[in-house]
């Protein structure tokens, strides 16, 4: 007689994860939209951190879904490369410090990493032979930029500063986050 | 309650110095950019713009004081440019719509690809400066 486990097999994904990965993302560019008029100014980092916070794991998801859908309104460039390494960055750094809660912490941290998005942007210039690459490239092209990473450094930490508790606060009462 | 105040002023203490931190960062990247990014030289500089766009081609060679790159635009006789969003996008009636088929107006600047937009470009005597149409072409 054969012998039947009733233990069900735990699935990868499951359709509530698959739901839940459809609207971070959802939500991710939304923002995005609404603030494309705002240079350096972005929600983006605020979610990924406020979602790695609750939601784990499924990041490993949602990012590359997110930057893929970035590829297909906006032409591939560089930027697509930076893409996949800064913001799995962001997601690991939140992941190590999970435990966290200080709005202060967060903001801090949100803030370097805005400060520091020119400079691992420059990054994939080192590697480029020609006029266009180069260690004195990729040194001039975040020294041109520190401008606009002083504003996304400045705006992400007033961003999260504000956010964070009331959206932290709603984010515990949600069922799906309850179960 | 010892114990409670104790981690209190910890907590206090552990913003303020993350506070300081951050703000040594900023200080740091503020003087990085004041001292490694090119300056505007004042005077009379003899420059020279060349356009080279997907149909037809320009030079122009002139004096000017500007101290940017798009003041001495301004004063070439003959060029026409249009800028959205801090970015030139129509040099001589020609566009570069990278969200329409990944093409732009590439800046060099003495033969070296242009760090800068035409609002922060310094302009130095001697100076030469070239709007090239570019199609982008991922590799």
């Amino acid at each position: 007689m054969m012998n039947v486990s009733n233990k069900k097999k735990k699935k990868l994904l499951t359709v509530r994860d698959i739901t839940l990965i459809g609207v971070m993302v959802a939500v991710i560019e939304a923002c995005k939209m609404a603030m494309t008029f705002l240079p350096n100014i972005e929600l983006t980092s605020f979610w990924v951190i406020v979602f790695t916070l609750f939601f784990g794991w499924n990041m490993v998801f949602v990012i590359p879904v997110f930057i893929l859908i970035e590829a297909t309104i906006y032409p591939f460039g560089l930027w697509l490369i930076m893409y996949f390494y800064a913001w799995p960055l962001l997601a690991l750094i939140v992941w190590i410090f999970r435990k966290k809660d200080s709005v202060w912490f967060w903001s801090i941290l949100s803030s370097l990493f805005g400060l520091s998005f020119g400079l691992l942007c420059a990054i994939p210039y080192i590697f480029i032979q020609g006029t266009t690459g180069g260690l004195a490239f990729a040194f001039s092209w975040w020294i041109a930029g520190i401008p606009w990473d002083l504003v996304h450094g400045v705006s992400n930490f007033v961003l999260m500063l504000v956010l964070y508790r009331p959206v932290r606060n709603l984010m515990k009462k949600l069922p799906v986050i309850k179960d | 309650m010892t114990t409670e105040n104790n981690k209190k002023k910890s907590g206090i203490l552990k913003i303020c110095l993350g506070l300081i931190a951050l703000a040594a960062v900023i200080a740091v990247m503020v003087w990085a950019y004041n001292k490694f990014s090119e300056k505007p030289v004042e005077g009379s500089k003899a420059i020279t713009i060349e356009v080279v766009g997907k149909e037809k081609e320009a030079a122009y060679e002139l004096k000017t004081d500007a101290k940017y790159l798009a003041e001495a635009m301004d004063e070439a006789e003959g060029l026409t440019y249009e800028m959205e969003d801090g970015m030139i996008l129509t040099v001589n009636g020609e566009t570069a719509d990278f969200s329409k088929d990944s093409s732009y107006w590439a800046i060099y600047v003495n033969g070296e690809y242009g760090m800068y937009g035409v609002n922060e470009q310094p302009v130095e005597d001697g100076d030469v400066f070239k709007f090239e149409y570019t199609v982008y072409v991922a590799e």
